[in-house]
């Protein structure tokens, strides 16, 4: 996920990321809505198609964002932090995709849009958090220290993921459990929602890696500007 | 070991001979329970149902006006950097730091549980476990927030940005102490509570090794 220091636009694979991406997002839309209905909610379980993937690359962008962190502090090189900058600010635009997607999904199953559950506690602080992350580079102007600070919250946040992703087992809540199990591998979930459920994971899974490269690339650029 | 007590101890005799820090602090603390308890009160049961949570929210400022405190006189006297430049690795400083916050927060929750026993009608019967709880909550919450303060200590703004980094970082200990504390409160077994210690404790770990690792790292700039 890294380009050469002095970048100029995005290259082959960052189209290629976004574009297949694009083209296969109407492809997913149309598996979602072409899905069959749910036992118990009917048509409503389809927002899962939206709200799963959103969850899924949240978690997935922060842990980038960890995992780059770690590089940057041991390594020092500004090019690990300008990924883990851009995979936060993705991951937060999904997260909240995935909580929006989440009280609207409440409403009608639960009756509330927002109750004070462990996932959905858990989900919010995760937020929160990565908020937190944003706050604290805009307070600091030196890059080399904003780059370290925002390190430390990336590799200290992410503690909160597997609370958030575990939280439904831990605390046996309103929330249904996962339909797949990364901990087990089991799965529980009809075949054609599944094939679905899948596909608009994999579709969104591309957009994450060309969006992330993308705004790498414009935090280069910004990086670049600023050192001018 | 022997540096992390010597500025510990320092950093407590400082904080003591200026009495302004540490009696401001504990006046935040019983003004704020009475607070809570006049907003809350007078019915016994309200009161004793929300104890567990007014203790932990006092705890988690009383800490994070200590833990802003533990580099404040630091940055004031410019002494800082002297200190990080004594050879050698500089976990010690963060060491040194959360042992003189553990020193005042400790004695600290013991006085709060008083205060809300007598405030919020908390049985005392179990003073020993639930101090237990607060000490294993607040080395968790101490551990994130000195390694915050020493981030945060150059910079303009801290004030605000410590308690909003801190808070949204801390509620799984924050979370886990209450449940703990309000289990307790309930008279559920030992056995049950236990588990929340078990989270604690891990925390407690987590928190305390990367706080560790990264404080040299992060001060290094």
């Amino acid at each position: 996920m890294l380009k050469a220091a002095h970048p100029e636009r995005p290259d082959a694979l960052t189209w290629a990321f976004l574009g297949l991406g694009l083209l296969l997002l109407p492809v997913g839309l149309y598996l979602a809505l072409s899905a069959p209905p749910d036992v118990n909610q009917g048509y409503l379980a389809r927002i899962m198609y939206l709200h799963v993937p959103g969850a899924w690359l949240g978690y997935l962008a922060f842990f980038v964002t960890f995992l780059y962190s770690l590089l940057y502090l041991f390594r020092q090189d500004p090019r690990y932090d300008r990924v883990a900058l851009a995979s936060a600010e993705i991951g937060l635009v999904f997260m909240g995709l995935a909580l929006v997607t989440g009280m609207l999904w409440a409403r009608p199953t639960w009756g509330v849009y927002w109750t004070w559950e462990p996932r959905l506690t858990t989900t919010a602080i995760l937020f929160a958090v990565y908020v937190g992350y944003f706050l604290l580079r805009g307070a600091i102007e030196d890059p080399e220290l904003r780059a370290k600070a925002a390190a430390a919250v990336g590799i200290l946040g992410f503690i909160n993921v597997p609370i958030s992703y575990m939280s439904v087992k831990w605390w046996r809540s309103l929330h249904q459990t996962q339909s797949i199990d990364l901990t087990t591998g089991k799965i529980h979930m009809d075949p054609a929602m599944l094939q679905a459920l899948l596909f608009n994971l994999f579709v969104f899974t591309l957009l994450y890696l060309g969006f992330v490269r993308l705004r790498a690339l414009v935090a280069a650029l910004e990086a670049q500007k600023e050192e001018a | 070991m022997g540096r992390v007590w010597l500025l510990a101890l320092r950093d407590l005799r400082l904080e003591v001979r200026d009495r302004a820090g540490v009696l401001s602090a504990l006046t935040f603390l019983a003004v704020m329970l009475f607070i809570m308890a006049l907003a809350l009160g007078p019915e016994e049961g309200t009161l004793r149902r929300a104890a567990p949570g007014v203790l932990w929210v006092a705890l988690a400022f009383l800490a994070t006006l200590l833990s802003g405190r533990a580099f404040a006189l630091e940055v004031e006297d410019a002494t800082l950097d002297d200190l990080l430049l004594t050879p050698g690795g500089k976990e010690w400083v963060y060491f040194g730091k959360l042992l003189f916050q553990m020193l005042l927060l400790l004695p600290f929750s013991a006085l709060a549980l008083f205060l809300a026993a007598l405030l919020f009608y908390l049985p005392l019967e179990k003073a020993l476990p639930l101090f237990l709880t607060l000490a294993l909550g607040g080395l968790g919450y101490a551990s994130v927030a000195t390694f915050y303060a020493g981030l945060l200590a150059r910079l303009r703004g801290r004030e605000v940005l410590l308690p909003l980094l801190l808070f949204s970082l801390v509620v799984p200990v924050v979370l886990a102490g209450v449940r703990a504390t309000a289990g307790l409160l309930e008279g559920l077994p030992l056995v049950e509570v236990a588990s929340w210690w078990q989270l604690l404790l891990v925390f407690d770990v987590v928190y305390l090794t990367a706080g560790a690792l990264l404080f040299p790292v992060v001060m290094e700039g």
